[in-house]
């Protein structure tokens, strides 16, 4: 029990380290030799460049390049959004990503591959390969969610919260009783 | 069941209150999806009173550990809706989310959220 404790800890925030792990995987299934290979080689996980480029091969609109850095700092370092014209375009972008991550992991005997959600309808899929992660719309998708607006605005202000400043400030409490207030010797 | 939970996006839901939990016998989780039906909604929103919604919880009162051997626990069981795709019906999340929602793969919710924990 203690070694299996001891192989949990040595995990502490795998995604802070910079060693991506893709979330669909139990991370205490991987030995320690294989994480580390996965970070030397780094085979698993596409690079920005390769993104733009599937991107650009499968011809999806408006690709949009965001560092994240503040906000969502810890859990990805590059957010890149992607516009397809229909269900079956944004399904298809999915496939295309990882069709590059397969065919870069070839010869390795565990293939790691990015997760995928919302595969199914064609609306919002969301590829997560550790450090970048890809978001393929639809138009209508993209309108609704506004993820840019969300994006932009937020890094820009951050607005000091009046609650909270508020909530350390010391008040005197009202003596609503009737009784006559001891004086303290 | 008919636990009544705090929904924490602008889909126009308050409140609502767990029907069925769709993972597990005994309970649901952080980060599991429950079926629940909305209590309390605000006048003009995308859901109205009485709709039979699907959500994710993401905050529980009850504790959920993590890998470093820590523990995490919240003061109020809330929940953010989502169709029956997974996608959420809101568009921003408010509040803090645990990062337990990214290995249950509802990274859109994290991506909505505005602070994670």
């Amino acid at each position: 029990m203690w070694a299996a404790l001891r192989s949990r800890s040595s995990s502490l925030h795998p995604w802070k380290q910079g060693i991506a792990v893709p979330p669909g995987l139990n991370p205490t299934a991987f030995s320690s030799s294989s994480f580390t290979t996965a970070a030397t080689t780094n085979k698993a996980f596409l690079s920005l460049q390769e993104i733009k480029k599937v991107l650009n091969d499968v011809r999806a609109d408006d690709v949009k390049v965001l560092s994240v850095p503040n906000m969502h700092a810890d859990w990805a370092d590059y957010v890149v959004l992607a516009t397809g014209r229909s269900t079956w375009h944004v399904k298809n972008i999915a496939q295309a990503l990882i069709y590059k991550a397969k065919q870069k992991q070839k010869g390795v005997d565990r293939k790691v591959l990015p997760s995928v959600e919302g595969q199914e309808e064609g609306k919002w899929i969301v590829i997560d390969s550790g450090k970048i992660i890809v978001h393929a719309l639809d138009e209508k998708a993209r309108e609704y969610y506004n993820l840019e607006g969300l994006w932009t605005t937020e890094t820009s202000q951050k607005e000091p919260n009046p609650e909270l400043e508020k909530a350390f400030v010391k008040i005197r409490p009202k003596n609503n009783s009737k009784k006559p207030v001891q004086k303290v010797a | 069941m008919r636990t009544v939970l705090k929904v924490v996006d602008n889909s126009g839901a308050k409140k609502v209150m767990c029907i069925q939990a769709l993972k597990g016998k005994k309970c649901a989780k952080l980060g599991d999806t429950i079926v629940a039906s909305v209590k309390e909604a605000h006048p003009n929103g995308k859901v109205k009173k009485g709709k039979v919604v699907y959500g994710v919880v993401v905050h529980a009162a009850m504790r959920c550990g993590r890998c470093n051997g820590s523990e995490v626990k919240f003061d109020d069981n809330v929940v953010v809706l989502v169709d029956k795709q997974g996608q959420p019906i809101g568009t921003r999340v408010f509040g803090l989310v645990p990062h337990e929602l990214r290995k249950k793969k509802h990274v859109k919710i994290l991506t909505l959220a505005e602070h994670i924990a």
